[in-house]
């Protein structure tokens, strides 16, 4: 029995793993998403550098005399504010009018430790944070060797930058988070699709040519089903570990280049707050295995029940319903991720790969909803594949008038 | 004749599709070793009844047995199909659909590969092994299919149609191979509705026509018991003695005159009065009668177009003229 499994198992991983198709992909995969995700955000940056402004209240009287010009090469367009008492309401309101990005408050406790107040209108992205933070320390520890030539251990450690978020509506998610929740998003959306559909035109391929007869006569059609897509799931894993390790590879030898080329950035513990964890790359891993398994089950029915492309396209509406609803929940669910609304949603199994995926990658998620959705995503996998599974036996050898809704039933009660 | 001499039985096995019964009652037996031909017309329920003999279509009523077994325990391995309708995997390399095909019938990888490729060197297909299937001609196709169906030593090879779509040549190969593995022992069931095929190759038939068999038996046997009624008689002088009362009707073919006798009837009393008469008798000869003759006085009449006929505009493009050489 599983010698016939991993026969097709291993006849869908060469026969795909091998294609031009593939390989194209796995190329043109990541250059799409950079071209989605980073040119934008490049874009972004740059616009920053031209537009923000920020005020600095230097209350040491020593270390703005560095400290601008040094924000001003980051990018920055830098203002000096005299300290006074009311200073931080003025800016505040200054800020809130839209003269001001943020200002940042400096004092003799930044001379002794790096640690500065910055108040800002909106969620500095990582890149900004860094390049203040580092400059004020930078600043703080010339200043200090410069004068006394004694321990700036507390410098050398990078600093500190408190952040308040100033604006009415704050939220508390990162920015990284957000961007990992979002493009995470679409990218299970897309892949599992593209994967499920897969299994489709493969099964489709099979019944119209009609190899199908021999391959049964060989094995049940729950083999042949099964093999076909534990195989293409195999393949999907393969692509995205090649993805994944080539984007390791590049942030490892990318990192080094960039603080060659950007000095301010060598704290490498900011670093981090810009790279996804290990446990959450495993959990995007986990959400797009049980997304596919249930998505690619309903595909193989679909395509087991149609003769042509076409009745193919048609019949598949319903699992194309089921996967752009959460997609357009994804914006809502993020921005309010614990809402009752967002919490049912992202809990209804065949919403969960893309919808609680948003909201793990947003922070905040309770561990208990994480792995409830598992559990129930591992139960409709196990229904799916018995109803699927139904379909495929009956509609792999039937030829003829797609089947009605009652004739799906029927096949479904007597198979 | 023991369960277990037998390589195949059907046992009152019917199936019905929605109001249409497709096979109705079959009972057929194969004895192990022979070769047996499932003759009728398109859509007498041949296939219907082969699928359901591999498993892909469960019966409503009755049973099947292979070698005195479970089916689904010995099909596998033990039983090559080859279905009417032939697909492959046109993106896959030769070799590679026929390891594939040996593997899902219970074969080592190494050992489909080691068999797969020794048949292509045999079939003359060396220089495709690494070619894709879909580059093969349709004729070149049909033997990768072929040898997938093969590929694993089968002690019983069903044949859905086999002969149909090659050309000549195809079809002289692949008799040829037929024959071969009959020597071997294989047990070979094929069906067809070509009756000079059949004729040629079969050591039994079972004709079936409208989901119901019709006849079944050792090809001989049913010739011999066939065979008293046509008398083929040349002759010269005068013609008085051809009527008379054991004869039914006179047919003119082939250049002679058939004399077809009323059923229990001697051809003797005939050929005396021939005799009698003067007449000079170049040639009496009691005809066998052709399987599609029989098929058709079993059958009826109505069923005559539909035999061997209906191959006529394909055997016509594919240039196989013996398709319709007999009828």
């Amino acid at each position: 029995m599983w010698h016939n499994v991993l026969a097709v198992i291993r006849r869908e991983y060469l026969q795909r793993v091998r294609s031009k198709w593939f390989i194209a992909a796995t190329v043109a995969g990541p250059l799409l998403m950079a071209a989605v995700t980073v040119l934008p955000a490049w874009l972004a940056i740059q616009g920053e550098r031209d537009e923000f402004k920020l005020a600095i209240v230097d209350g040491t009287g020593v270390l703005s005399e560095r400290l601008v010009p040094r924000l001003e090469n980051g990018g920055f367009e830098v203002e000096e504010v005299r300290w006074h008492a009311d200073v931080v309401t003025e800016l505040r309101e200054r800020a809130n009018g839209g003269d001001l990005g943020g200002f940042i408050m400096v004092d003799e406790l930044t001379l002794e430790t790096g640690e500065a107040i910055y108040y800002s209108m909106d969620v500095p992205s990582g890149l900004r944070r860094v390049t203040v933070q580092t400059s004020i320390a930078r600043t703080a520890l010339e200043y200090q060797l410069e004068q006394r030539g004694v321990d700036a251990g507390g410098l050398m450690g990078g600093g500190a930058l408190e952040i308040e978020v100033i604006s009415e509506a704050g939220s508390d998610i990162t920015e990284v988070g957000f961007g990992l929740a979002y493009v995470g998003s679409f990218f299970l959306y897309m892949t599992i699709l593209l994967y499920a559909v897969a299994v489709m035109r493969a099964t489709l391929e099979e019944k119209t040519s009609r190899i199908v007869e021999v391959i049964i006569s060989a094995m049940r059609p729950w083999e042949l089903m099964l093999g076909k897509i534990v195989g293409v799931c195999a393949v999907s894993l393969t692509q995205m570990a090649i993805w994944i390790s080539a984007t390791a590879a590049l942030v490892a030898g990318g990192i080094p280049m960039i603080i060659v080329a950007r000095p301010e950035l060598t704290n490498l513990s900011s670093i981090n707050e810009i790279v996804p964890g290990i446990s959450l790359v495993i959990l995007f891993l986990g959400f797009f295995v049980f997304g596919f398994l249930m998505y690619s089950g309903l595909y193989a029915a679909v395509g087991a029940m149609c003769n042509t492309d076409e009745e193919a396209q048609q019949a598949q509406f319903p699992m194309i319903m089921l996967l752009i609803v959460p997609i357009l929940m994804v914006m809502p669910v993020i921005q309010e991720p614990n809402t009752p609304m967002a919490v049912w949603l992202s809990l209804f199994p065949l919403f969960s790969p893309i919808l609680m995926w948003a909201r793990v990658a947003g922070g905040g998620v309770p561990g208990w909803q994480v792995l409830l959705s598992f559990i129930l995503m591992a139960l409709m996998v196990w229904v799916i594949a018995w109803i699927a599974g139904r379909i495929y036996k009956v509609g792999i050898l039937m030829s003829g008038k797609r089947p009605t809704l009652p004739e799906l039933w029927r096949w479904v009660k007597e198979a | 004749m023991s369960k277990d001499s037998l390589a195949l039985r059907l046992d009152g096995v019917t199936k019905r599709f929605g109001e249409n019964t497709a096979v109705d009652s079959f009972d057929f037996e194969v004895p192990r070793g022979v070769i047996c031909g499932l003759l009728g017309p398109n859509g007498s329920g041949k296939t219907t009844s082969i699928r359901m003999i591999m498993g892909i279509l469960g019966p409503d009523e009755g049973s099947v047995s292979l070698f005195g077994e479970d089916p689904d325990v010995v099909r596998r391995t033990k039983v090559g199909y080859l279905p009417e309708e032939r697909g492959v995997y046109k993106k896959m390399k030769c070799l590679e659909l026929i390891t594939f095909l040996g593997e899902i019938r219970g074969l080592r990888r190494g050992e489909a590969r080691r068999r797969g490729g020794d048949w292509l060197d045999r079939m003359g297909l060396t220089e495709w092994v690494e070619k894709k299937v879909e580059d093969l001609s349709k004729g070149m196709q049909q033997k990768i299919q072929f040898i997938g169906t093969v590929i694993h030593e089968p002690e019983l090879l069903i044949l859905d149609e086999p002969f149909s779509g090659l050309d000549p040549i195809n079809q002289d190969v692949l008799e040829e191979i037929v024959r071969e593995y009959h020597e071997q022992g294989t047990t070979i069931v094929f069906s067809t509705h070509l009756m000079d095929q059949a004729e040629r190759l079969c050591e039994r038939v079972c004709l079936i026509s409208k989901s119901k068999k019709v006849l079944d038996g050792d090809l001989k046997e049913i010739k011999a018991a066939e065979r008293q009624g046509v008398v083929a008689v040349e002759f010269e002088g005068p013609d008085t003695w051809i009527q008379g009362p054991e004869i039914d009707r006179v047919e003119r073919k082939e250049g002679s005159l058939r004399l077809i006798l009323k059923d229990g009837q001697d051809h003797q009393q005939i050929l005396n009065r021939a005799v009698a008469s003067g007449a000079r008798v170049v040639r009496f000869e009691l005809i066998e009668p052709r399987l599609h003759e029989i098929f058709v006085r079993h059958a009826g009449e109505g069923l005559a177009g539909d035999i061997g006929m209906a191959d006529r505009p394909r055997s016509a493009s594919s240039n196989g003229i013996r398709h319709f050489g007999t009828v």
